[in-house]
Protein backbone atom coordinates (compact mmCIF):
# COMPACT_ATOMS: atom_id res chain seq x y z
CA UNK A 1 0.00 0.00 0.00
CA UNK A 2 2.71 2.84 0.95
CA UNK A 3 4.95 1.31 -1.62
CA UNK A 4 2.20 2.32 -3.90
CA UNK A 5 1.63 5.57 -3.04
CA UNK A 6 5.43 6.38 -3.32
CA UNK A 7 5.65 4.84 -6.82
CA UNK A 8 2.36 6.97 -7.84
CA UNK A 9 4.03 10.15 -6.06
CA UNK A 10 7.28 9.57 -8.30
CA UNK A 11 5.52 8.75 -11.65
CA UNK A 12 3.32 12.14 -10.95
CA UNK A 13 6.87 14.07 -10.11
CA UNK A 14 8.47 12.75 -13.20
CA UNK A 15 5.63 13.66 -15.13
CA UNK A 16 5.46 17.05 -14.05
CA UNK A 17 9.20 17.36 -14.98
CA UNK A 18 9.26 15.61 -17.93
CA UNK A 19 6.40 18.05 -19.28
CA UNK A 20 7.60 21.46 -18.85
CA UNK A 21 10.90 20.55 -19.98
CA UNK A 22 9.26 19.69 -23.44
CA UNK A 23 6.67 22.56 -23.34
CA UNK A 24 10.50 24.60 -23.08
CA UNK A 25 11.35 23.07 -25.75
CA UNK A 26 8.54 23.94 -27.76
CA UNK A 27 8.85 27.55 -26.80
CA UNK A 28 12.04 28.08 -27.92
CA UNK A 29 11.67 26.32 -31.49
CA UNK A 30 8.55 28.93 -31.90
CA UNK A 31 10.71 31.79 -30.94
CA UNK A 32 13.42 30.62 -33.50
CA UNK A 33 10.68 31.60 -35.66
CA UNK A 34 9.19 34.49 -34.66
CA UNK A 35 12.23 36.69 -33.11
CA UNK A 36 13.45 38.97 -35.56
CA UNK A 37 17.35 38.98 -35.52
CA UNK A 38 20.01 36.69 -34.91
CA UNK A 39 20.40 37.68 -31.62
CA UNK A 40 17.19 37.43 -30.73
CA UNK A 41 16.69 34.45 -31.71
CA UNK A 42 20.29 32.90 -29.93
CA UNK A 43 18.47 34.40 -26.86
CA UNK A 44 14.92 32.23 -27.61
CA UNK A 45 17.12 28.48 -27.68
CA UNK A 46 19.58 28.82 -25.55
CA UNK A 47 18.09 29.54 -22.12
CA UNK A 48 15.81 26.77 -22.86
CA UNK A 49 18.41 24.84 -23.57
CA UNK A 50 19.91 24.26 -20.74
CA UNK A 51 16.71 24.67 -18.72
CA UNK A 52 14.55 22.20 -20.63
CA UNK A 53 17.78 19.63 -20.53
CA UNK A 54 17.89 19.61 -16.57
CA UNK A 55 14.08 19.53 -15.87
CA UNK A 56 13.83 16.04 -18.25
CA UNK A 57 16.91 15.08 -16.54
CA UNK A 58 15.47 15.28 -13.32
CA UNK A 59 12.32 13.51 -14.25
CA UNK A 60 14.28 10.91 -15.70
CA UNK A 61 16.63 10.89 -12.10
CA UNK A 62 13.12 10.31 -10.31
CA UNK A 63 12.69 7.13 -12.63
CA UNK A 64 15.88 5.41 -11.59
CA UNK A 65 16.82 3.53 -8.84
CA UNK A 66 20.28 2.58 -9.36
CA UNK A 67 23.17 5.31 -8.32
CA UNK A 68 25.37 4.51 -11.32
CA UNK A 69 21.90 5.40 -13.55
CA UNK A 70 21.42 8.50 -11.68
CA UNK A 71 24.98 9.29 -11.88
CA UNK A 72 25.02 9.20 -15.54
CA UNK A 73 22.23 11.66 -15.06
CA UNK A 74 23.78 14.01 -13.37
CA UNK A 75 26.88 13.50 -16.10
CA UNK A 76 24.88 15.01 -18.80
CA UNK A 77 23.34 17.76 -16.81
CA UNK A 78 26.97 19.01 -16.36
CA UNK A 79 27.89 18.85 -19.64
CA UNK A 80 24.53 20.77 -21.14
CA UNK A 81 25.51 23.12 -18.52
CA UNK A 82 28.79 23.67 -19.22
CA UNK A 83 28.70 23.39 -22.92
CA UNK A 84 25.67 24.90 -23.93
CA UNK A 85 26.72 28.29 -22.77
CA UNK A 86 30.52 27.96 -24.35
CA UNK A 87 29.12 27.12 -27.39
CA UNK A 88 26.77 29.48 -27.48
CA UNK A 89 29.27 32.80 -26.44
CA UNK A 90 31.36 31.39 -29.39
CA UNK A 91 28.36 31.61 -32.02
CA UNK A 92 27.44 34.68 -30.53
CA UNK A 93 30.86 36.61 -30.71
CA UNK A 94 30.92 34.59 -34.96
CA UNK A 95 27.83 35.96 -35.69
CA UNK A 96 28.81 39.59 -34.46
CA UNK A 97 25.92 42.40 -34.63
CA UNK A 98 24.04 40.69 -37.63
CA UNK B 1 2.76 7.52 -17.35
CA UNK B 2 2.34 6.30 -20.55
CA UNK B 3 -0.26 9.07 -21.64
CA UNK B 4 2.37 11.76 -20.35
CA UNK B 5 5.60 9.93 -22.26
CA UNK B 6 3.79 9.82 -25.26
CA UNK B 7 2.83 13.98 -24.59
CA UNK B 8 5.56 14.86 -24.46
CA UNK B 9 7.78 13.07 -26.88
CA UNK B 10 4.89 14.48 -29.40
CA UNK B 11 5.69 17.92 -28.02
CA UNK B 12 9.85 17.33 -28.88
CA UNK B 13 9.07 16.12 -32.27
CA UNK B 14 6.93 19.60 -32.55
CA UNK B 15 9.77 21.47 -31.57
CA UNK B 16 12.56 19.07 -33.54
CA UNK B 17 10.10 19.65 -36.61
CA UNK B 18 10.16 23.35 -36.16
CA UNK B 19 13.52 23.70 -35.98
CA UNK B 20 14.69 21.23 -39.35
CA UNK B 21 12.49 23.71 -40.91
CA UNK B 22 14.30 26.69 -39.86
CA UNK B 23 17.21 25.03 -41.10
CA UNK B 24 15.98 23.96 -44.62
CA UNK B 25 14.19 27.75 -44.66
CA UNK B 26 16.50 29.97 -46.68
CA UNK B 27 18.46 31.50 -43.65
CA UNK B 28 22.05 32.38 -42.95
CA UNK B 29 24.78 30.62 -41.85
CA UNK B 30 24.67 31.43 -37.84
CA UNK B 31 20.79 31.07 -37.85
CA UNK B 32 21.07 27.37 -38.91
CA UNK B 33 24.08 26.42 -36.30
CA UNK B 34 21.96 27.82 -33.77
CA UNK B 35 18.97 25.70 -35.22
CA UNK B 36 21.00 22.80 -34.93
CA UNK B 37 22.55 23.65 -31.42
CA UNK B 38 18.55 23.59 -30.49
CA UNK B 39 17.72 20.33 -32.16
CA UNK B 40 20.58 18.67 -30.29
CA UNK B 41 19.09 19.96 -26.83
CA UNK B 42 15.73 18.69 -28.07
CA UNK B 43 17.48 15.22 -28.69
CA UNK B 44 18.79 14.73 -25.69
CA UNK B 45 15.59 15.68 -24.13
CA UNK B 46 13.84 13.39 -25.72
CA UNK B 47 16.38 10.37 -24.92
CA UNK B 48 16.31 11.65 -21.18
CA UNK B 49 12.33 11.10 -21.20
CA UNK B 50 12.55 7.98 -22.95
CA UNK B 51 15.51 6.62 -20.73
CA UNK B 52 12.90 7.34 -18.07
CA UNK B 53 10.33 5.85 -19.17
CA UNK B 54 11.68 2.52 -20.17
CA UNK B 55 14.43 3.14 -17.05
CA UNK B 56 17.25 1.96 -19.46
CA UNK B 57 20.95 2.74 -18.42
CA UNK B 58 22.04 2.45 -22.03
CA UNK B 59 19.99 5.63 -23.62
CA UNK B 60 21.83 7.89 -20.82
CA UNK B 61 25.19 6.94 -22.00
CA UNK B 62 23.79 8.06 -25.67
CA UNK B 63 22.48 10.96 -24.04
CA UNK B 64 25.67 12.12 -22.70
CA UNK B 65 27.38 11.37 -26.30
CA UNK B 66 24.49 13.95 -27.76
CA UNK B 67 25.55 16.62 -25.36
CA UNK B 68 29.41 16.42 -25.86
CA UNK B 69 28.45 16.26 -30.05
CA UNK B 70 26.19 18.61 -29.79
CA UNK B 71 28.97 21.24 -28.17
CA UNK B 72 31.37 20.35 -30.45
CA UNK B 73 29.47 21.04 -33.44
CA UNK B 74 28.73 24.91 -32.34
CA UNK B 75 31.87 25.22 -31.24
CA UNK B 76 33.29 24.15 -34.96
CA UNK B 77 30.64 25.96 -36.93
CA UNK B 78 31.29 29.32 -34.83
CA UNK B 79 35.35 28.90 -35.71
CA UNK B 80 34.37 28.25 -39.33
CA UNK B 81 32.25 31.17 -39.69
CA UNK B 82 34.84 33.23 -37.73
CA UNK B 83 37.45 32.13 -40.35
CA UNK B 84 35.31 32.99 -43.37
CA UNK B 85 34.40 36.50 -42.14
CA UNK B 86 38.06 37.20 -40.78
CA UNK B 87 39.62 36.35 -44.42
CA UNK B 88 36.74 38.65 -46.63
Amino acid sequence: MMNDVFSTLRDVLSAVFMLSGSLLAVVSSIGIHRLGSTRARMHATTKPATLGVLLCAVGAATQFVDVSDIAKVLVVVILQLVGAPIGAHMLGRAVGGK
Amino acid sequence: MKLVVTICLGLLVLAGALGVARIVRRSTLGDRAIAFDMLTSVLTCSLLVSAGYLRDGLLLDLAIVLGLLGFIASVTIARFIEARDGSE
